[in-house]
């Protein structure tokens, strides 16, 4: 502090600085940018929403939580290849075994996307700008999906970079990292069309979290109850298709196929054309999500 | 330079008739878009963004045509619909710089952009809080902003006045009023009160049943609405007697003669008339330009 602080210009040019001046309204010249830019807009704006990014404090709470139990494993693992070289919990494993977290993410968040824009009305302001009710379907779809895809893919970067760290004998498992990330674009993308498309047919968010919620536990319970059944009367290759019924390992099963990774249910997936079921049962669910979608929107933009 | 033009327009719902060969044009300033509930006000301005297609006739917006350029009408117009449409767990300021980016400002410009339109709208501090805490006219102030942000050539409003307290309402129309003149905005607004579009607006056009019934300068509509109120206990009859001897227009209402204004004189005649005929006089007032006189003298005139 050895520089002499300016003294204040006396006179007329002692001005209090903060003083807004109301120089009229000013036309916008500047440039104005096509589909693509709004789109990306809104699917930013939506990946944010689902973070609680922009919102309340209380927003943030629920996905940050879940994010946090996501990350636990990947932790613990790290800890435990470190502490008594042994590997952790395997890549190709780690969505199957979170499967409630994410279920509980995709049943807490997708309904913010969808249902506050049709309750409070706030969908024909998208329409009466440049974008299209498919516009605005895609872009709420790739936010739920980029956000399951980083809830799911986080934790296994982090996985990947404490493996090649703490370096235990024997080559890393680069392929069984690789194949899971590919898997966790399989399952964002499945999992986002089914969330989206059941909140979005109500407005009201209660019944959007419960109506997602309620899908998954049906049809893990359905699958759980039926592996059982078929298992206790030693039908077990019946068994192996009834796994496929929760979409959890139905993803799976299309790992097992795909990247020959290990099945992480007891007993495997069905062989032979099991794996090509799958991958068309997971198309077309998605298809049939996206499609309920679109008509959806088509309809809400019409009233 | 014509902003909107129809021709024959018509659009059926499978129960009801919204609009029935309407055909209507617009110029630049602030044109008053008038009718009654369902009168289909709001079906014309959807029909005009390009969200409804029309059953039959022809619509163009600023030259363009809604069934094949709805974009580039989108991205020239800016629309404040009717019903409320704010998400309450954002800021104003945040809710109109993303929508500013929706109609494909970048995000600098956006910024700017909105932060200049919540100052024109009369949105200062408040504007950082969630909009759910906020009072109808600031709501309105929002919805405006929104529909003004990324500076379109017009703005079809929707009701703006709807839900405001008389103050609220002058602010308003002071408001759209400062749109169409100062900032060189073409305005379309509608209402169901022609009294109050009368203050603002250059041009009116009434429409009731989806129909044509009146379009011009709003001149000509204050010189034909010109009416005043007269009440009396009892005489309304040799009352209209005598005052139509004198030469005035008067149409007798129940209780209520209306009397045409031609001069500043036809005042005095009513006064010394109802001194003449010793009537007690109850009111005497500005006939209000209600929506209900146009169509009474429509159907009149019919």
């Amino acid at each position: 502090m050895s520089e002499p602080i300016p003294a204040p210009a006396p006179g007329p040019q002692l001005m209090p600085t903060g003083v807004i001046h109301d120089i009229g309204y000013r036309h916008y010249d500047g440039p104005r940018l096509g589909r693509g830019h709004a789109l990306g807009a809104l699917t930013l704006h939506s990946l944010r929403g689902v973070f609680g990014l922009g919102r309340t404090a209380r927003a943030k709470i629920m996905p940050f939580l879940l994010a946090g139990v996501m990350m636990l494993p990947a932790v613990v693992s790290i800890a435990v290849m470190a502490m008594i070289k042994r590997p952790g919990l395997p890549y190709p494993a780690y969505a199957v075994t979170m499967q409630a977290v994410l279920a509980v993410f995709l049943a807490a968040q997708s309904p913010y996307l969808v249902a506050p824009d049709l309750r409070f009305r706030v969908l024909p302001l998208y329409l009466s700008r440049p974008t299209t009710t498919g516009d605005y379907v895609a872009a709420k779809l790739a936010a739920m999906a980029l956000a399951l895809f980083l809830l799911i893919a986080a934790p296994l970067t982090v996985l990947y970079a404490g493996e090649l760290l703490v370096d235990l004998p024997g080559p890393p498992h680069t392929h069984d990292y690789f194949a899971a990330l590919a898997t966790a674009v399989v399952y964002a993308v499945l999992l986002s069309s089914i969330g989206v498309a059941l909140a979005s047919f109500t407005p009201r968010r209660g019944l959007g979290v419960a109506s997602v919620i309620a899908v998954y536990l049906l049809s893990s319970a359905i699958s759980a109850v039926l592996v059982g059944v078929l298992m206790s009367v030693s039908r077990d290759s019946a068994a192996t298709w009834a796994w496929l019924i929760n979409p959890f390992f139905l993803v799976d099963a299309v790992q097992v196929w795909i990247f020959g990774t290990d099945p992480n249910n007891d007993g495997g997936y069905p062989s032979g054309v099991g794996g090509p079921v799958a991958v068309l049962a997971v198309l077309a669910v998605i298809a049939l999500c996206v499609t309920a979608l679109v008509l959806r929107y088509r309809k809400a933009a019409s009233s | 330079m014509t902003i909107l033009a129809t021709e024959g327009l018509t659009k059926r719902f499978p129960r009801v008739t919204a609009l029935d060969r309407l055909t209507v044009t617009a110029g630049t300033g602030v044109t008053g878009l008038v009718g009654a509930n369902g009168a289909g006000k709001s079906t014309l301005i959807k029909i005009l963004l390009g969200l409804l297609p029309p059953t039959e006739g022809s619509a163009t917006v600023l030259g363009l045509n809604p069934a094949t350029q709805a974009f580039d009408i989108r991205r020239a117009v800016g629309y404040m619909p009717e019903h409320d449409c704010l998400p309450p767990d954002m800021s104003a300021t945040e809710f109109t710089v993303h929508m500013a980016q929706m109609s494909g400002l970048p995000r600098s410009a956006a910024r700017e952009r909105a932060a200049d339109t919540l100052r024109h709208v009369g949105l200062y501090e408040e504007r950082y809080r969630p909009i759910g805490g906020y009072s109808t006219g600031m709501r309105q102030r929002v919805k405006l902003a929104q529909a003004l942000v990324h500076d379109p050539k017009v703005v079809f409003l929707d009701e703006p006045t709807n839900g405001l307290d008389p103050q609220g309402r002058d602010d308003m129309l002071a408001l759209i009023r400062r749109i169409g003149m100062e900032f060189g905005i073409s305005v379309v607004v509608t209402s169901h009160l022609l009294g109050e579009l009368e203050r603002v607006c250059d041009h009116v056009i009434v429409i009731d049943g989806g129909r044509l019934l009146r379009s011009s300068a709003i001149g000509d509509f204050t010189q034909a609405t010109q009416l005043i109120t007269v009440e009396v206990e009892e005489g309304q009859q040799s009352l209209a007697e005598r005052l139509t001897a004198e030469g005035q227009k008067v149409t007798l209402h129940g209780r209520l003669l209306t009397v045409a204004v031609g001069s500043p004189a036809t005042f005095d005649i009513v006064r010394d008339a109802v001194c003449d005929l010793d009537l007690s006089l109850v009111r005497l007032e500005q006939g209000r330009h209600r929506i209900e006189d146009v169509f009474r003298e429509e159907v009149s005139n019919v």
